[in-house]
């Protein structure tokens, strides 16, 4: 490949290039995800405002998605709706954790607040990323998942100190979606090489960081159980069976009209 | 008061009224309300509601409760009003002065010392006589924002890079009135004035 960009004088090879687009893929594939199970509340949510807060986080998980996606795209990768919209569920590296149906406002909560946590921390040490361009797109995203955790934190707290119900569905939730967490921390083939040089931070360093963090707001500040979670985890090219569902439905209107230009 | 025909209670969460900055040195502006259950949230939720765009530096939210308002009219048939009670100490003066804006309703415009809501609102009545309302809230109801870097630039910044499109942006089936007065086609009074 003759045309690699060299950016901010730094030059990747053809191995890092190809790891790259896979990591800034498996990256977007979990914001899409996400943002459609949290769309999925549009009309429903608890209350009106809520309804609001949660389509605007939907909208800034698809501009990340949209952010990394170009990115691959200037990488030699697929125009961002091929990549979103022409996929299958064989195609598709989200995880598990995004892909479960979105469940009551407990689930979606205590699911957004495992994620946003995770997202905020992995952007955090991106912005010190040696690939201008992510450390740029890492800049930008972060300040609005600073955000995010903020408003999904204060909503697993209220729900785990709330009413007895509202406890009892806020544990259930974590108890459901603890096991599918520490796959958002599994490295991308070819991760080490790129995270040896730089270009992508230490996942080992996030995922303590992340842990830490949790732990600290779920039970100490909470007061709910961590469950045991498993040893290993499937990789990302293992789904449940919702997300074939999911992806025919986002995918429907893209699907039917082929040749639409502008939609 | 009418009393409510139900004599189920009411479960919804307390009303607050939120003020927005949009610039330093710019009065803080009555923009709408939200419902919350405590503080924090009212706050965070205010966020969601009324800062993706336009940029904002700054937001207050006052509990529905604590804030007392009066037009002109209501002032007239219910003057007790200005007898409404209230701790002593600094009250936040709003006023209305237009029906015309369709985002924001009441600007703060300057605080007052009153021995209770009642004599702030009188305050503001001989401060603004002029005005469609008055509102009026004391400093200690407030809520606000913090100032420090990072809840400016995690809750107002992104807000900045987005692109913000009136109403009028967004297409209309056949040609934009604007478009259509440039070239001279709109009937009535724009296109007979430029004739005159």
């Amino acid at each position: 490949m003759t045309t690699t960009p060299s950016i901010s004088g730094t030059e990747l090879t053809d191995t890092q290039t190809r790891a790259l687009l896979l990591k800034l893929t498996v990256l977007a594939d979990d914001e899409i995800i996400l943002a459609h199970r949290d769309g999925e509340w549009t009309g429903h949510a608890p209350i009106l405002e809520e309804d609001i807060a949660l389509a605007n986080i939907a909208q800034d998980e698809l501009g990340h998605a949209g952010l990394y996606l170009s990115l691959a795209q200037t990488l030699g990768g697929s125009d961002p709706d091929q990549v979103a919209f022409w996929r299958g569920p064989d195609d598709y590296r989200n995880t598990r954790l995004v892909e479960l149906p979105k469940g009551d406002w407990a689930f979606t909560m205590v699911r957004q607040f495992l994620y946003d946590t995770s997202e905020a921390l992995w952007l955090e040490a991106a912005t010190r990323s040696t690939y201008a361009p992510l450390a740029e797109i890492a800049a930008k995203a972060v300040r609005e998942e600073k955000f995010h955790v903020q408003h999904t934190a204060l909503w697993v707290e209220r729900l785990a100190l709330g009413t007895p119900e509202s406890e009892r569905r806020t544990q259930a939730a974590l108890t459901e979606l603890w096991p599918h967490a520490a796959q958002l921390f599994q490295p991308v083939e070819g991760e080490a090489e790129l995270t040896a040089s730089g270009i992508l931070t230490d996942l080992n360093a996030v995922h303590a960081r992340w842990s830490d963090l949790v732990t600290r707001h779920l039970v100490d500040k909470c007061g709910l159980t961590l469950p045991d979670a498993p040893a290993t985890q499937p990789g990302r090219d293992t789904h449940t069976e919702h997300l074939a569902p999911l992806l025919e439905e986002m995918q429907r209107v893209a699907r039917q009209h082929p040749d639409a230009e502008v939609w | 008061m009418t009393q409510p025909q139900s004599s189920s209670p009411d479960t919804q969460w307390p009303r607050w009224e939120v003020f927005k900055q949009d610039a330093p040195n710019r009065p803080h502006q009555a923009v709408g309300s939200v419902h919350a259950g405590d503080p924090q949230h009212a706050l965070l939720t205010a966020r969601n509601v009324f800062v993706r765009r336009p940029a904002a530096v700054s937001l207050w939210c006052v509990r529905e409760d604590d804030i007392l308002t009066a037009t002109p009219e209501e002032l007239t048939t219910n003057s007790a009003l200005l007898d409404t009670p209230g701790e002593a100490g600094t009250y936040h003066v709003g006023v209305k002065r237009t029906n015309k804006r369709s985002m924001t309703f009441v600007d703060l415009s300057g605080t007052v010392q009153a021995s209770g809501s009642g004599d702030a609102l009188r305050q503001a009545q001989s401060l603004h006589p002029d005005v469609l309302a008055w509102m009026v809230f004391p400093e200690t109801a407030v809520v606000r924002t913090d100032e420090d870097p990072g809840t400016v630039e995690s809750w107002f910044a992104p807000a900045k890079d987005k692109t913000y499109k009136q109403q009028q942006h967004y297409g209309v089936i056949g040609r934009h009135v604007g478009e259509l007065k440039r070239a001279g086609l709109m009937p009535g009074r724009a296109a007979s004035e430029e004739g005159a």
